[in-house]
């Protein structure tokens, strides 16, 4: 990073000279402000449906009656799915999944009418393509929920065969009913439950990224000396007042990623704004401790980006923003709680989706505070590695 | 024909040289062995118990009969849900929820079993915590399985009881209903990502690998203690000798990802492999024509970084795994139809999950095949009037190399 001509020593002078880095430096443009605002675009813009509907599905009619095409008819006019092909047997069908150009078909079986009214309990089986998660869970509901009301039917007309009236005999459908409440987000919506994990966690590895980044830049280049000398030889001052600059940055961005996320999308918001601010506040300061204590361990800048990379990809999934972190196994659950972002989701968890007591997320922020902490116990090695710059590519 | 002697002599030259530099850069190195290598091991792990299993809830039964006793019991008994204890109401429910020790509370009204009697339907609630879909989606398997079992009983009970004749029409199960899941078939949910990511991660540890040489070339070599250069006289014949080499590196770890790694973690393995390996030859290809693309806008070593690693996330939601790509808004599908990854996770993931043959694929791989000759074409372009220039300036850049080989 080129040096600016400034003799002047002391946190400010320090400061000034990291936002002229910024500023001379477009890829640092990119990274702090362009990218993370494409990434909120492209999260909630992705997700904006909510759920995917019209799945492309087919159902294989081996029957040819009046009940089958019935079910047919049911099936069609279900939200979720499309019947876009007719194949006429299993095996087509079959073909045509593994094509990719259906998620699932229904299958009714020869002579399903004939056997349904002589009792002789024909079966109909659904097949889901459950390497598409998301459509065939959806295509699996909504199977399931046209097999049901099939039931429900033949159910009915068997209890009027029998000399029931339709009334009496409706609630023999359904004797228990247990209504599930999605709380915070009834509808399902993708965005809700993918948005405010994914988006806090690019900003987590654009944060590690840039701040490692821009310290290691003092050693490739041999600028790090003047650092020390301009910060009077203390690392402390010299880090910290090298780095406010992008905190303020990051600040900015992450308190208008929770305006984006709860304001222009509407995302469930049922706790208080402050907590999730001083959440956002105190978690880009995490994110940035963490780095520097990667940094601090290795002071090769590959390697400790290497490191920044890989935990901050890593972060996606070891933070169990899908799959949960008790379900892992117990050697790799403990890296779940070693990124900061796994707080920032809890917060996110307690306040906002749940709008919990403040005091159930008491020891999230304490995390926060050790992920701050952390640095000092490296400083003496970032000062000794500053004060003789070795580059190793 | 000794212009063609040349072409070719130069192209192994550089071919060979290429070795020779990938094997001075621990970035590169690290970026063809450690990332194809490690990382779809570390993935797998933390996903590798595939199934969410015995999430803890909480019950609160208001009506303290035999049958909400049994619907506890039957619910306890599902292999998603794990019943931890009851609650004397609402307000303590909500602490152990609140508290992170469970993630469902189930409601049981006073007067649940005498609706049963009166042949009403009987209701219950269940509130579920949203922050994970996979656990809400367990608690509504097991509450619909439960519901239908019950409910079930109860009414042949009841239909016998009302319409004793019923029984001579129907004995049973009317109308039995199956499922079967394809591809899949525990849903496990490492099973349904990980075939995906293993083909984002070939694509990634290729473009990073390129975009670290190309950076390379910008730094002085008395930094990186190496002469990065590596050109002979034709442009084209400079990029298929790179090419070609970068295939070679990567051939062992690319089989070693899409045939060994399902085998190590038991994902299904339903293609044929040597289809798999035909498959992937153009995502390759196209790979490391973004990545010659990507070499213009790398100006030193390590930005691929920071410019790069984050677009990881951006090529896992392109390609269509998590939201189907049929039903993307036009301008990510756009995006998405233009980057190889997105055709190969599609066609890799039908042939290793669904068993699919190459034919069955031919619409993808057919895509695949014009997306990396797009982008060659689109590589060239990009190499020879900006990288290199920019590189060499006005200096013809073949002089650069023929001193460099």
């Amino acid at each position: 990073m080129r040096q600016t001509s400034t003799d002047k020593t002391g946190a400010w002078a320090i400061m000034v000279r990291s936002m002229v880095q910024i500023v001379r430096r477009p890829l640092l443009w990119v990274a702090m402000i362009g990218l993370p605002l494409f990434m909120f675009l492209f999260v909630t813009s992705m997700f904006e449906e909510g759920l995917p509907t019209r799945i492309p599905a087919a159902i294989v009619d081996r029957d040819g009656t009046s009940l089958s095409r019935e079910v047919t008819q049911t099936l069609g006019g279900m939200q979720m799915v499309h019947l876009t092909e007719t194949p006429n047997s299993y095996t087509e069908a079959r073909h045509l999944m593994q094509e990719g150009k259906i998620y699932g078909f229904f299958l009714i079986p020869e002579n399903f009418q004939a056997d349904l009214l002589a009792g002789r309990a024909p079966e109909i089986t659904f097949y889901t393509n459950m390497v598409y998660f998301v459509p065939g869970s959806l295509l699996f509901k909504t199977f399931k929920a046209t097999a049901i009301y099939t039931k429900a039917g033949v159910a009915m007309s068997v209890a009027q065969a029998a000399g029931q009236d339709p009334e009496t005999a409706a609630p023999l459908l359904q004797p228990i009913n247990i209504a599930t409440r999605a709380i915070g987000n009834p509808l399902m919506n993708y965005g809700i439950y993918l948005g405010n994990s994914f988006i806090p966690a690019v900003l987590q590895l654009m944060i590690m990224l840039v701040t490692v980044f821009s310290l290691g830049q003092e050693i490739k280049y041999h600028t790090s000396v003047r650092l020390l000398r301009m910060a009077r030889g203390s690392i402390v001052r010299a880090v910290y007042s090298k780095l406010l600059p992008q905190t303020v940055i990051w600040w900015v961005m992450s308190v208008f990623m929770l305006s984006w996320l709860y304001r222009y999308n509407h995302f469930t918001m049922q706790g208080s704004w402050l907590w999730m601010i001083l959440s956002e506040l105190l978690f880009v300061m995490a994110a940035q401790g963490f780095a520097v204590f990667v940094f601090g361990l290795l002071p090769n800048l590959r390697l400790s980006l290497s490191v920044c990379a890989l935990t901050g990809i890593l972060s996606f999934s070891i933070a169990a923003f899908s799959f949960p972190e008790e379900s892992m196994y117990p050697a790799m659950s403990i890296f779940s709680w070693l990124m900061p972002v796994r707080y920032n989701f809890l917060i996110y968890a307690d306040q906002a989706l749940n709008g919990r007591d403040i005091f159930y997320s008491r020891i999230w922020f304490v995390a926060y505070i050790a992920y701050i902490v952390l640095p000092i116990t490296v400083m003496w090695r970032i000062k000794r590695f500053m004060a003789k710059p070795v580059y190793a590519p | 024909m000794r212009k063609f002697r040349n072409f070719i002599r130069g192209l192994f030259e550089v071919y060979c040289r290429e070795f020779k530099l990938v094997l001075h850069d621990p970035g590169i190195i690290l970026f063809i062995t450690f990332l194809p290598l490690a990382y779809p091991v570390i993935y797998s792990l933390i996903y590798n118990p595939e199934l969410v299993k015995e999430v803890p809830m909480v019950v609160i039964d208001n009506d303290r009969t035999a049958l909400s006793r049994e619907l506890v019991r039957n619910i306890d008994a599902c292999d998603e849900a794990r019943v931890i204890g009851y609650a004397a109401n609402l307000g303590e429910a909500r602490h152990a929820m609140d508290s992170h020790k469970c993630f469902a509370i189930l409601e049981i009204p006073e007067g649940f079993e005498r609706k049963v009697g009166r042949t009403e339907t009987s209701p219950a609630v269940m509130y579920c915590d949203m922050t994970l879909l996979l656990r809400y989606r367990g608690f509504l398997v097991a509450a619909t399985e439960v519901m239908q079992e019950m409910g079930g009983e109860i009414s042949t009970q009841d239909l016998n009881r009302i319409a004793p004749l019923a029984e001579t029409i129907a004995p049973g199960d009317l109308l039995p209903i199956n499922n079967v899941s394809m591809g899949n078939i525990r849903n496990g949910f490492d099973s349904f990502i990980m075939p995906g990511v293993i083909i984002l991660i070939l694509q990634q540890c290729i473009i990073l690998a390129l975009g670290m040489a190309g950076g390379a070339r910008r730094e002085k070599s008395s930094l990186i203690g190496y002469n990065p250069h590596n050109n002979s006289r034709s442009v084209f014949g400079t990029m298929t000798a790179q090419a070609l080499c970068y295939m070679t590196l990567l051939l062992i770890p690319a089989i070693y990802m899409i045939h060994y790694v399902p085998l190590m973690f038991k994902f299904p393995m339903a293609g044929n492999v040597w289809e798999e390996i035909a498959f992937i030859i153009p995502l390759m290809l196209g790979s490391i024509g973004v990545g010659f693309v990507f070499q213009a806008f790398v100006t030193e070593r390590e930005s691929v970084f920071v410019s790069w690693v984050v677009t990881s996330l951006i090529f896992l939601l392109l390609s269509g795994l998590i939201w189907p790509r049929y039903d993307m808004p036009p301008v990510w599908r756009a995006l998405s139809d233009i980057f190889p990854a997105s055709w190969a996770v599609e066609g890799y993931v039908k042939m290793n999950a669904n068993g699919a043959a190459l034919w069955q694929v031919r619409s993808d791989y057919l895509m695949l095949w014009i997306v990396a000759a797009g982008w060659g074409v689109l590589a060239y372009v990009v190499q020879r009037w900006i990288v290199l220039p920019s590189i060499y300036g006005k200096k013809k850049h073949e002089t650069v190399g023929k001193s460099a080989i």
